[in-house]
């Protein structure tokens, strides 16, 4: 997969941010921020949950291959199938013959990361298969054609004003500019389809081992209508989700909607083992588990890097990144954004698409405060700066020749005392050419991709020399 | 018969043995977790329960049974509900839900009928297996006589639920649902803040949620 993956250009992407992007994502940010604060302090044992969580999911990735084969065997004898997809290729293929067997025209989907990561849409499509995104964010985005620029509300940089002639182009219809009537409109629509549809796709929020359950959270009830209507369900999840059993499953209801959303608990939360077992409770009477791996395992291999698959894909993370506020979902390039996209990105799609995401951060620490698992993700973000600049064990480094030949100048040079001082006595004559007042606004390649931003200070003393004055006069 | 995936994971992991047995995996290993919540008196649980309904934006109260009659037929003049879908239980029937909705000239659809006509349908009236009083959560089995979709297409949810079935943590709730094959949790009415961050009920699940303690 390392091979295609299109090169994600944060840097080049972010320099022409449309300014209504932080505007609407820091309006979703700000609420969930504060929605989760609020829920945090009404649980006085929520850093002992916090801790539990992480205890959890590290013995789960450290033994995924026994909980995997006892979550296949489980899902077995509840009567559905289990499929394992070594790629989203594999996977892609897996869910097309699926419909292909049934002869399906159309799916209805329910929002889930891992068949966007596989891009699911696009080959259903390909295939002559009609395949309808139902979660109303995610519907609205793909009407719009565009990638989500928030994990929890995928639209939320669209105004109602522009939702309204999206739906009145689609739908052949005269939509008014009002949220409600909207989200009504989009209702009557997507009830017929979830009606007719002859397969419902999803993905999972979690995989219990013990009993081969499906356990699946949502708010508007698509999920349910997807998981509930048609006659076969097909759940593409990753093998990352796979826990122990009902009574971890307990910290981690606890942990994810409060991190997410600032709800005690989602709507909806469904818990799925198998097919129906009566045509008379309703519900699809063929269940289908694709397990998807698609470089999983080989993250596995990295003691450091693994961490990430301890994920649960609440979103905290990107709520409190200033590097994400300020540059929304769309600059990573990828179908997780936030600082857990920069530290997933990269591993998944390697370090030669997605070199540029580990430095998309300022390393602050919100991102590992706030993570309900306790993912170390500037940890990760330094250890995969290394692997981009000197390269690892995993992977050559992908830093472009002239970044690589400038730092190790820089770091040559700043290790030589006589050189440092050198430096300190002409760099500010020379930069005093650039100077207007006491800014510089445009200084020279490299330091120009600052001031382009924002303009530098002048250079005014060394710090040595202003040390040396302050010492003698105190004497 | 090897599983190229498992194989890949074993390698990663460093792993050198063979697990012997595939049930030899590690299930009770897993770290311990946390004290579960401690119930309260039933009266206090209750009102806790409601409590959280009211903040979910959804309806709930006490009622005796004989309350049942009038706080029907209110709902049906506030909702303008016509059709109704009932599931067929004990409770319910003992309570005689079928018979007062007949009382007011509704038009009762089976449980099981075709989706297309419980789609049109304006109430959903279930039972809950269990209630959460901590989250405002009802937690439902499925079943011929309790099908899934009776909580979910018609566009008002009514649930009657007796105290019997409260459950202080969702620990007790899990030791004894874990091997069913369908279980659902709600926690209100179906809501999005999709568009604008507006808040709107109803998107895609019913648009309001009853909640009845029968008492």
């Amino acid at each position: 997969m390392n091979e295609t993956s299109p090169y994600i250009g944060f840097e080049e992407y972010s320099e022409h941010v449309p300014t209504s992007i932080p505007l609407a994502v820091q309006q979703a940010t700000g609420r969930f921020v504060s929605g989760r604060a609020a829920r945090v302090a009404e649980l006085p044992q929520w850093e002992e949950l916090r801790q539990i969580g992480s205890d959890i999911r590290q013995h789960t990735i450290e033994n995924m291959d026994g909980y995997l084969t006892h979550l296949e065997a489980a899902v077995l004898s509840a009567g559905g199938h289990v499929h394992w997809a070594e790629s989203g290729e594999d996977a892609r293929q897996i869910v097309l013959q699926i419909a292909k067997e049934n002869k399906v025209k159309s799916v209805v989907k329910s929002k889930s990361m891992a068949t966007e990561e596989i891009h699911l849409n696009r080959a259903l499509e390909a295939a002559g298969i009609e395949s309808l995104e139902t979660d109303l964010g995610e519907y609205i985005i793909q009407l719009a054609g565009t990638g989500p620029s928030h994990i929890i509300v995928p639209a939320v940089h669209l105004t109602k004003e522009e939702i309204a002639v999206l739906f009145s182009k689609h739908l052949g219809i005269d939509a008014p500019n009002d949220p409600i009537e909207l989200a009504r409109i989009a209702r009557e629509t997507l009830r017929e389809k979830f009606l007719s549809a002859e397969m419902g796709i999803s993905g999972g929020n979690f995989l219990i081992a013990e009993t081969g359950t499906l356990v699946m959270v949502t708010n508007e009830g698509n999920g349910r209508m997807c998981t509930t209507m048609p006659d076969i369900h097909v759940a593409v999840v990753g093998i990352d989700k796979v826990i122990p059993d009902w009574d971890s499953l307990t910290v981690f209801l606890k942990l994810l909607a409060r991190s997410a959303t600032g709800q005690k608990l989602s709507t909806y939360t469904q818990f799925i083992t198998g097919p129906r077992h009566a045509e008379g409770e309703g519900g699809p009477k063929e269940f289908h588990l694709v397990l998807l791996d698609n470089g999983r395992s080989k993250i596995l291999k990295d003691p450091v890097g693994r961490d990430v698959l301890k994920c649960i894909r609440c979103g905290a993370c990107a709520n409190v990144c200033p590097v994400y506020k300020n540059v929304g979902g769309f600059a990573y390039g990828s179908f997780i954004s936030g600082p857990i996209g920069a530290i997933l990105s990269p591993q998944m799609l390697g370090t030669q698409a997605a070199r540029e995401l580990p430095f998309a951060s300022t390393l602050c620490g919100a991102c590992a405060d706030v993570c309900p698992v306790k993912i170390p993700i500037p940890t990760i973000l330094r250890h995969l700066r290394r692997r981009v600049s000197q390269g690892d064990e995993f992977s050559k480094p992908t830093l472009s020749t002239s970044i690589r030949v400038t730092a190790s100048l820089a770091s040559f040079a700043l290790a030589q005392n006589w050189l440092y001082r050198f430096g300190t006595r002409v760099l500010p004559t020379f930069m005093s050419i650039f100077k207007r007042g006491n800014w510089i606004s445009n200084a020279p390649y490299p330091l120009s991709r600052w001031t382009k931003a924002r303009p530098l200070p002048s250079f005014t003393a060394s710090f040595r020399n202003w040390w040396k004055k302050e010492k003698d006069s105190t004497k | 018969m090897t599983n190229p995936i498992l194989e890949n994971i074993r390698k990663s992991l460093g792993r050198t043995d063979q697990i012997s047995s595939p049930q030899g995996a590690p299930l009770s290993l897993r770290p311990a977790i946390y004290q579960p919540r401690q119930p309260e008196s039933v009266e206090s649980e209750i009102e806790t329960f409601l409590n959280e309904i009211k903040k979910l934006s959804g309806i709930g109260q006490k009622l005796s049974p004989d309350g049942i009659d009038f706080a029907l037929e209110t709902l049906i003049t506030d909702q303008n509900i016509r059709t109704a879908t009932v599931w067929q239980t004990p409770h319910l029937r003992q309570l005689g839900v079928t018979e007062i909705l007949n009382s007011f000239n509704i038009k009762l659809i089976s449980p099981n009928a075709d989706k297309h006509e419980m789609a049109q349908c304006d109430l959903g009236i279930t039972e809950a297996d269990f209630l959460l009083p901590e989250t405002g959560t009802l937690a439902l089995y499925s079943s011929t006589e309790k099908p899934r979709a009776v909580s979910l297409l018609p566009r008002i949810h009514l649930a009657i639920v007796r105290p019997e079935i409260l459950r202080a943590d969702m620990h007790q709730v899990f030791a004894e649902a874990k091997n069913s094959n369908y279980l659902v949790f709600i926690t209100g009415p179906s809501r999005t803040a999709d568009i604008e961050l507006t808040v709107t009920l109803g998107v895609h699940g019913p648009k309001n949620l009853y909640v009845w303690v029968i008492i």
